[in-house]
């Protein structure tokens, strides 16, 4: 203690006796520290998932949007993607599209109803004829959005044969593998039950980014959707895809889509992210925030109350201790280094426990019907630790506060005659 | 009956997005007087967003570029029912008599498009005769959707994950402050230590402590949830109006029922009677002269 006394500075040597102070206080109540460590841990998980879910749907959209590997989206209207009018004569407003400079890729998107009339292995159950798929057409030429996990992609060349492409749950609950053969009849809108049916022959199994867990989802070419209603849906489709070269980005993509095609309605990644936080995925930011808002102050409350009453039973050893010469700045500084002890440690210990949390959180939200698989609510990313952080520092030294006026303004003969009395 | 959309609700947005007002018929145009108009009713959030007024004439197209649009007389507003899936999205929109909508919408190209609606909602004379009555359509129109207004759906989940989302947010943070009462109590009760030490030596059995720490536990805790409960109570009005001002809405986002007061009640008074018991029993299990401290 000489040696430290001798070098180093002052200031250095009176924080580490206000730690020490803080220390020994703490440790000196093992019980009544270890259970406000809790309850900061608990308060502080919940502090910290809310965090994670105030951008966490944002997040994993942007990365299911990237997944994708297109960056712009050409629709007949604003409304959100499949539940507008389709675009009319898609044909021709792809090709045109296509020979914009600033586009590397179109792809066009038409989805058509479809009932599984026979499968190569049939699940139990009286309604397994009648399981309804939707068909995605596309052009194989494209890159696909879709990801082959067994067997092939859709050839790239034009087939005379019906081919398919199927999701996992699809896979898994018909036994299909690729070679097996589904028949399938089109659900049309104009058209009676009198539509033929299409034996397709599966050539892979693929992951697609978008489809819930209990999505029965296929692909196959752009003839073939079309085929399956006699071609009622007249060259419309729900929507074009469309991939920006890198060194132009898909800003300027879309501003050149939207002057070529002023009357479709084109989105960027960004801006469909930026719709979607502000409009469907708003509850969960304002319940994070006000979960989040609560619970800080619940926390900072709480810290408050169990310091206070600590100085509180403590005020006759504050006072003899402030009589023997320790300095108002030292105690002050104690009850200070207390605080941020407890709020520490408890937020160390949150941590785990918060990410222990949002896993259960995020498998209770997941199970929101017709969510992509692959969404989750609750991401990670450096902002919400150093958010979580800061608003934990700023919470220790407001709870603080008080005791520390307090222990500043205690009146040292009075407090040790009542004491004496007492 | 269930009730899938408004009869208007798919075309309407497209509608909406090509409203044009009109407060005089453009040039070039057969002016034809508004009471000869067909009427439409407009959402209060459309009629307020673009500043129209009752008898106001306006022009409805179905396309971006408001090719073929076609006038009609505000005849009325009306307050969109509450929508909780749908509580985000502004509420622009109006109400057609069908044969307007088809008008306005059926494709000419398409015989079948005027002839086709998104949803038929239909009232049973007997309402239990709902589930049987579903299944036999299915079964006589295949391709048509029939299902009760009662049944599961993916809105009924829906509320459902969020109600077992909001309990486990409730039960951590129930965990959380039992926690931090209980080291209150912890602290609150060594603050005893003399007194209790008296009681003991002037006869109080501990028992008969233990009774008076439970009575005293118990009147706190039913203060203090009664206290919250009447905190919610006055605080449920206040994040209501600013949700509701928030998302331009009429629905209800909070309500205290009694349900929830129960919840509230069973939980919260043996959490408090509990961590005041608990915390006087490590004071009342040690010896008498360790309480006195000799």
């Amino acid at each position: 203690m000489n040696l430290l006394n001798s070098c180093a500075p002052v200031e250095s040597i009176q924080v580490l006796r206000s730690l020490r102070f803080a220390w020994l206080s703490i440790v000196r109540q093992p019980a009544r520290a270890c259970l406000a460590i809790l309850g900061v841990a608990a308060v502080g998980a919940l502090l910290f998932d809310m965090l994670l879910l105030s951008r966490g749907l944002v997040l994993s959209f942007r990365d299911l949007l990237d997944r994708s590997g297109f960056d712009v989206r050409v629709l007949a209207t604003d409304a959100p993607p499949f539940t507008g009018p389709r675009i009319a004569d898609a044909t021709a407003v792809t090709s045109s599209l296509a020979a914009l400079p600033e586009l590397e890729a179109v792809l066009q998107i038409r989805v058509r109803d479809a009932q599984i009339v026979e499968a190569a292995a049939e699940p139990a159950g009286p309604r397994a004829r009648l399981d309804r798929v939707d068909f995605i057409g596309a052009d194989p030429q494209v890159r696909s959005m879709w990801t082959i996990v067994q067997g092939e992609d859709l050839p790239d060349r034009p087939e005379s044969a019906p081919v398919l492409i199927v999701n996992e749950h699809l896979a898994r609950k018909y036994g299909i593998t690729p070679g097996s053969e589904l028949l399938l009849r089109g659900r049309c809108e104009s058209l009676s039950e009198a539509v033929p049916a299409v034996r397709f022959r599966i050539v892979g199994i693929a992951d697609f980014p978008f489809d819930s867990t209990t999505a029965r989802t296929v692909a196959g070419t752009l003839s073939w959707a079309e085929r399956l209603c006699a071609g009622e849906g007249q060259d419309r489709a729900e929507m074009l895809l469309v991939r920006s070269k890198p060194e132009v980005g898909a800003f300027t993509a879309a501003a050149a889509i939207r002057a070529a095609h002023p009357d479709l309605h084109v989105v960027t990644n960004d801006e469909l992210i930026e719709r979607f936080s502000r409009v469907e995925f708003s509850y969960f930011r304002q319940i994070s925030a006000v979960l989040a808002t609560v619970t800080l102050f619940f926390g900072f409350l709480l810290i408050a109350v169990l310091l206070t009453v600590s100085v509180n039973q403590r005020l006759g050893e504050i006072a003899a201790l402030r009589a023997l010469g320790l300095s108002r700045s030292r105690v002050s500084a104690g009850v200070l280094w207390e605080s941020v002890m407890l709020v520490g440690a408890g937020g160390l210990l949150a941590l785990p426990l918060g990410a222990a949390l949002s896993v259960w959180l995020d498998a209770i939200l997941r199970t929101l019907p017709g969510l992509p698989a692959d969404l989750h609510f609750f991401v990670f990313e450096p902002r919400a630790l150093y958010l979580y952080l800061l608003l934990l520092t700023v919470a220790s030294l407001g709870a603080a506060v008080y005791p520390m006026r307090i222990v500043a303004v205690l009146p040292i003969a009075a407090t040790l005659r009542r004491e004496v009395v007492s | 009956m269930w009730f899938d959309r408004g009869m208007v609700t798919p075309r309407v947005w497209l509608l909406l997005a090509t409203v044009l007002i009109a407060a005089q018929a453009p040039a070039g145009t057969t002016v034809q007087p508004p009471e000869s108009l067909p009427g439409i009713l407009l959402s209060r959030q459309l009629i307020e967003s673009r500043g129209l007024r009752v008898g106001d004439v306006v022009r409805l197209s179905a396309r971006r570029g408001g090719q073929g649009a076609r006038p009609f007389r505000i005849e009325g507003t009306y307050e969109p029912t509450p929508d909780p899936m749908r509580f985000a999205q502004p509420r622009l929109e109006a109400r057609l008599h069908l044969p307007d909508l088809i008008a306005l919408t059926a494709d000419p190209s398409d015989p079948a498009s005027g002839d086709s609606v998104t949803a038929i909602n239909i009232r049973l004379q007997n309402p239990s005769d709902a589930t049987a009555f579903a299944r036999d359509v299915s079964t006589r129109l295949p391709g048509i959707v029939a299902r009760p207004t009662r049944a599961p759906n993916d809105r009924t989940s829906t509320f459902l994950v969020l109600e077992r989302f909001h309990l486990a947010i409730a039960i951590v943070t129930v965990i959380g402050s039992a926690v931090f009462l209980l080291a209150l109590m912890v602290m609150l009760v060594d603050e005893r230590r003399a007194t209790v030490g008296i009681l003991r030596l002037i006869g109080f059995t501990r028992g008969r402590i233990l009774m008076q720490v439970f009575a005293e536990g118990a009147l706190i805790a039913v203060v203090g949830a009664a206290g919250g409960i009447l905190f919610a109570f006055a605080t449920q009005g206040v994040f209501n109006r600013f949700f509701q001002w928030r998302y331009d809405t009429a629905l209800t986002f909070v309500r205290i029922t009694p349900e929830v007061v129960w919840q509230s009640l069973l939980l919260s008074v043996p959490l408090g009677i509990a961590a005041s018991v608990m915390a006087s029993w490590t004071l009342l299990r040690q010896q008498l002269l360790a309480l006195i401290r000799r």
